[in-house]
């Protein structure tokens, strides 16, 4: 694949991705309750795009995903959009300047974007005069989502980076673990 | 190069974050019919098909989640209806004893409104029964404390019980008209002829009406009551017009005719019975009030009944 054909079907890739897990979101995930609330797909989809593509692709893909969702649940224009475009851009800087490599991490981002999604929803609804309670229920919900979400992480990164693995772009630091594990360059064996 | 990049990241960060904004605000501050609310609406129009498509190809897996949801949610909704099942059982239970002892005390009341009240009837609770299956006494949790007396009758809101025999401070025992030793002076409730109801041998749920004129119309269903007179002269009177049984079928004998009696009582069902306490000082005004009360040209029958069975004792 040319340099000029991988950000194209990079972004083909995410948009398909993106369609597919909002609509399968609505048609399946929200009428299946787990613990009295719903998986929520589409701050796991966009942190994990972040998290695989970096800050600017994770920013771009949360407003997208963000617009959609809003767009197909007839919801308050711009409040998921505000949302998943920190989300991703949060989980790209976090790529970008940490590049975290434990297994673990995925969940851990998948909790913290749904937490963000969550709290961050919530207190918009709030600043927008929505009137409810802020109640134990509230919070009880918040935190099941929370756990609920990341139960699920694990498996959307998998294939969100089974999607996008084959064309992201290829990453120095990357490629240098990987040559250094790989190929013995840095293992104290390889100098014994 | 660095700061180019991250100013480039900065700027579309901003930029995005201001798109949404305004678009927030926007939206937000229009009314329902507003450009972006439209917008909205238009997309929906084209993505309600697809939404739809979408929606029909996924219901095999809609279904499949569902189904196991709803496995684990009608578990534990089982065991909870379990629960609520044995609570609603235990309640239904209650109310049934707390209905039937409504429904006696109901019927004592009717009971009273025919003239029992003036026999100063004690309501007690039926507190044992007797082991075997006869049941023919019955322990009541009234005794002298509150008036009762040996030989005071016992009835409840079906008709007759039968006498108390024992009295304690607090309690008494009372020997139901199916027992052996007793006998109560009764008639056939269409006609005047009076005998004497005594258990039927042999079949220890039923009486016995004896002693009735051999030329006694009588016919199965009609009801015998008590007549007021006693067949031995040491028991108090039971009050005249309470039932006792119906008849269900007739004995045909030289002298006498008897009649099979089936009481109408439940008397392995009691659980609030009254003791008509009238003492005896308060029978013989009760006997003058009655001999008053009879119809003219009657008196003389009724008196000689009375008088007889006054005579026997």
């Amino acid at each position: 694949m040319s340099a000029t054909e991988q950000p194209v079907a990079l972004i083909l890739r995410v948009a398909l991705l993106a369609v597919a897990i909002v609509f399968f979101q609505i048609g399946v995930v929200s009428e299946v309750p787990l613990f009295g609330v719903n998986i929520d797909l589409s701050p796991l989809l966009v942190a994990f795009v972040g998290l695989l593509c970096g800050s600017l692709v994770g920013a771009l893909s949360g407003f997208a995903v963000g617009l959609l969702v809003d767009l197909a649940l007839v919801q308050t224009l711009g409040v998921t959009s505000l949302l998943f475009t920190l989300i991703g851009y949060w989980a790209g800087r976090l790529r970008e300047l940490r590049d975290p490599q434990a297994a673990l991490t995925p969940l851990l981002v998948g909790a913290g974007a749904s937490a963000a999604s969550l709290v961050g929803y919530s207190l918009i609804e709030f600043m927008l005069g929505v009137d409810a309670p802020v109640s134990l229920e509230l919070l009880r919900q918040i935190v099941l989502g929370v756990v609920v979400n990341s139960v699920v992480a694990l498996p959307v990164w998998a294939l969100v980076r089974r999607v996008l693995e084959s064309v992201l772009p290829e990453d120095p630091r990357r490629r240098r673990r990987r040559r250094a594990y790989t190929t013995g360059g840095l293992s104290p064996l390889s100098r014994a | 190069m660095y700061d180019k990049t991250a100013r480039r990241r900065r700027a579309l960060l901003a930029l995005l974050v201001v798109l949404s904004l305004l678009l927030l605000t926007a939206y937000f501050g229009e009314a329902p019919s507003g450009r972006l609310h439209s917008v909205q609406r238009d997309f929906l129009t084209v993505v309600s098909p697809i939404q739809d498509g979408a929606n029909k190809a996924l219901k095999p897996v809609r279904d499949l989640f569902g189904w196991v949801g709803d496995t684990f949610h009608a578990k534990s909704q089982r065991n909870q209806l379990r629960k609520q099942v044995d609570k609603l059982r235990r309640e239904l239970v209650a109310q049934q004893a707390e209905k039937r002892i409504y429904g006696q005390l109901i019927a004592i009341y009717h009971l009273d409104q025919l003239g029992v009240n003036s026999y100063h009837p004690v309501t007690a609770t039926v507190v044992g029964k007797s082991p075997n299956i006869w049941y023919s006494t019955v322990t009541i949790d009234k005794g002298e404390g509150a008036g009762v007396r040996v030989n005071d009758p016992v009835v409840n809101g079906e008709g007759l019980i039968g006498k108390v025999t024992q009295v304690a401070s607090d309690g008494a025992q009372v020997d139901l008209i199916t027992d052996s030793s007793m006998g109560v002076s009764a008639r056939i409730g269409s006609s005047r002829a009076t005998g004497i109801v005594q258990p039927k041998v042999g079949a220890p749920n039923d009486l016995l009406l004896q002693y009735l004129p051999a030329n006694t119309a009588v016919s199965p269903g009609e009801y015998v009551v008590t007549s007021g007179t006693i067949s031995t002269a040491d028991d108090s009177l039971y009050p005249p017009g309470i039932p006792i049984g119906q008849v269900t079928s007739i004995n045909e004998e030289s002298a006498y005719r008897s009649v099979n009696v089936h009481p109408i009582a439940n008397l392995h069902n009691l659980d609030v019975v009254q003791v008509l306490t009238s003492g005896r000082g308060a029978r013989a005004s009760h006997l003058a009030g009655l001999a008053a009360s009879l119809p003219p040209g009657k008196v003389g029958g009724g008196g000689e009944q009375l008088a007889s069975t006054e005579t026997g004792g």
